[in-house]
């Protein structure tokens, strides 16, 4: 019968070795650390937060300094960005072990738990993006004319956006700082990449998200969709320094996960096919018209958006592994 | 080993703890591997059995410590050393066969408690660290941020568990039911400042009499290491810490928290300015 007990480290032999030849570098090779549960839900919420965060940043940047052409950026910014945020609280509840306790999150502030921090962000920050989905929807008559709509149409959503942003940023970064703040040696080893990693995935994500919805419904102009893929470009270009680096600083032994087997083709796949790649077919779709320049550019989008849910993936999992290896964390933790 | 011991930064055999707090200091040159410990934590805390399965680990078949496991004896016999070298021309000590009781180290800074985001963890009155059950809803945050790998979620009741250092017995003047049931003061429990002298002397004499390995680990020279500050719960070994499943010198997680926000904030302001230079009119 089972007790509530799950076995978490196999017994299994290195090829050629005997429990003595591994009880001499570490105890039987068994993790020296526990890795924490998190699975997919966690993993869809580093992406839709992200995008949701990044996501309000674009549309209010654009309704501050875009002009007319950007407007509908900055609508469909709103839009997206309340969308992606309503499924995170849901995400984080589903992986509770006590979900009907998730409220707990909110008896104390930690300002050394970026958990604790990241339950309040999330709270503050879900509150602006609904302000100002709601804002555009009075604006675009959505919600009718009158009573709470006219009050809507009243709030500054300019003031409202610059004010919100602070919290749309931190949404979009502080789950680096998450991982960062544990004993999982791939992600403390690179505490300072990984926020700005997710941060600009996230906004390449965001970008690329409002770049397809923008060019499938038709409501943006050419110079609007040339102005969000130059910055999809930078944020791409950001992401690729980052992910080397991230690479280079793990070294051998903590960054084995990102080479070794499924998670080191995935981690190459999101290098080459999530990154490199959209960045060669933006370039090749520049030079070409019409028809072939849409398909290349849809292409790049898709390939963009499954490489930033494959990263966080990667990223995951791979600390995951590298918790479950005692040489990292002994690699980590050695006498210096 | 005797190097670390005798190193002289002034911190070998020092402890951060707090007046007062109250700890274990688990010597494993007198363990017997008899796990009584193991058993007596199980039965005074209520803690289910165990899918116990063959290891092969020596006499090992628990593993590590769990939710439901809060001592766990660890075997290591040693076949050969490094070299090669057969027991039968080692030095003759306890036939060359590790045991540690390893417990929750009841940090005097401790990653699990600042990690923990509901305030579930606490820090008790006799300096141990506590999960209380009533307020844990099972985000699982503390079980990454151990650097040790103690508390672990249960899939019976969703909630992180790990060494209350029998939190109730001390509320009641009783000694651990652990350090109780150990019939050669493997285990001992009392004031940590007083367990760090008799400690010191311990190694001393150990040295005395040829165990030149003896250390002290749990000091600040030696697992209290990076922001931790000291680990009420110590031991004395007598091989390196990794052997026994332990880190040499692990960190404070959460000092990592404010240089990997500036970073993050850094990142925020550069995409922010690239966002808006690529966004203007």
């Amino acid at each position: 019968m089972s007790m509530g007990y799950q076995r978490r480290w196999e017994t299994r032999r290195q090829a050629g070795g005997s429990a003595a030849d591994e009880a001499r570098d570490s105890y039987y090779g068994l993790p020296a650390i526990h890795k924490p549960h998190w699975k997919w839900s966690i993993v869809l919420y580093f992406f839709l937060g992200g995008i949701s965060g990044a996501s309000y940043v674009v549309a209010t940047l654009a309704r501050l300094f875009g002009g007319p052409e950007l407007r509908p950026v900055a609508r469909a910014g709103r839009y997206l960005s309340f969308l992606t945020v309503i499924p995170a609280p849901l995400l984080l509840i589903y992986d509770l072990g006590r979900p009907e306790r998730f409220h707990h999150m909110l008896r104390i502030l930690k300002l050394r738990s970026p958990m604790s921090l990241g339950a309040w962000g999330l709270l503050a920050f879900s509150l602006f993006s609904g302000l100002s989905a709601l804002t555009q929807a009075a604006h675009d008559g959505l919600i009718g004319r009158r009573g709470p709509a006219r009050l809507l149409r009243a709030t500054p959503d300019r003031l409202v956006g610059l004010l919100g942003s602070g919290p749309a940023f931190f949404l979009s970064g502080y789950t680096g700082v998450l991982l960062a703040a544990t004993a999982v040696p791939l992600w403390t080893k690179n505490f300072l990449l990984l926020g700005p990693l997710f941060l600009s995935s996230a906004l390449s994500n965001a970008v690329t998200a409002l770049y397809l919805l923008l060019a499938a419904t038709r409501q943006a102009g050419s110079h609007a969709l040339e102005r969000l893929e130059r910055l999809d470009r930078l944020a791409l270009l950001a992401e690729l320094a980052l992910l080397l680096g991230l690479r280079a600083n793990s070294g051998p032994v903590i960054g084995r996960p990102l080479d070794a087997g499924r998670l080191g083709q995935a981690f190459r796949g999101v290098l080459g096919a999530g990154v490199v790649a959209p960045l060669l077919l933006q370039a090749l779709a520049r030079r070409r018209h019409g028809a072939i320049a849409q398909a290349l550019r849809l292409l790049a989008g898709l390939l963009v958006l499954t490489g930033g849910f494959l990263l966080r993936c990667v990223i995951v999992f791979a600390g995951h592994r590298s918790a479950d290896d005692p040489h990292a964390t002994f690699e980590l933790a050695r006498k210096r | 080993m005797s190097v670390r011991a005798s190193q002289g930064d002034g911190r070998a055999g020092t402890t951060g703890a707090r007046p007062g707090a109250l700890g274990f200091l688990t010597d494993t040159t007198l363990c017997i591997g008899c796990k009584a410990c193991e058993v007596a934590c199980k039965q005074w805390n209520q803690l289910p059995m165990d899918d116990f399965g063959f290891t092969g680990y020596s006499y090992d078949n628990t593993g590590d410590l769990g939710a439901t496991t809060w001592r766990h004896v660890a075997f290591i016999e040693r076949v050969s050393d490094r070299e090669g070298r057969r027991p039968t021309r080692l030095k003759a000590f306890q036939s060359n066969w590790l045991m540690l009781s390893d417990v929750c180290k009841h940090c005097v800074y401790a990653g699990c408690l600042e990690a923990c985001p509901t305030g579930a963890i606490i820090r008790t009155e006799f300096d141990t660290v506590v999960i209380q059950q009533d307020i844990c809803n099972g985000c699982g945050y503390c079980v990454p941020a151990c650097p040790f790998g103690v508390p672990a979620l249960s899939l019976t009741d969703g909630k992180a568990h790990k060494c209350t250092l029998c939190y109730d017995r001390l509320k009641d003047g009783l000694e651990p039911a652990c350090a109780k049931a150990c019939p050669t003061d493997s285990i001992q429990f009392g004031p940590v400042e007083q367990l760090m002298e008799r400690a010191k002397r311990r190694v001393a004499d150990l040295h005395a009499q040829g165990v030149t390995e003896a250390y002290i680990y749990g000091d600040r020279e030696v697992g209290g290491t990076g922001g931790i500050e000291g680990l009420n719960a110590f031991f004395i070994l007598t091989a390196p810490p990794e052997v026994y499943n332990l880190p040499a010198q692990p960190e404070l997680p959460q000092r990592k928290v404010l240089p990997a926000f500036l970073s993050t904030a850094a990142a925020a302001l550069g995409l922010g300015l690239a966002a808006l230079l690529s966004l203007r009119r």
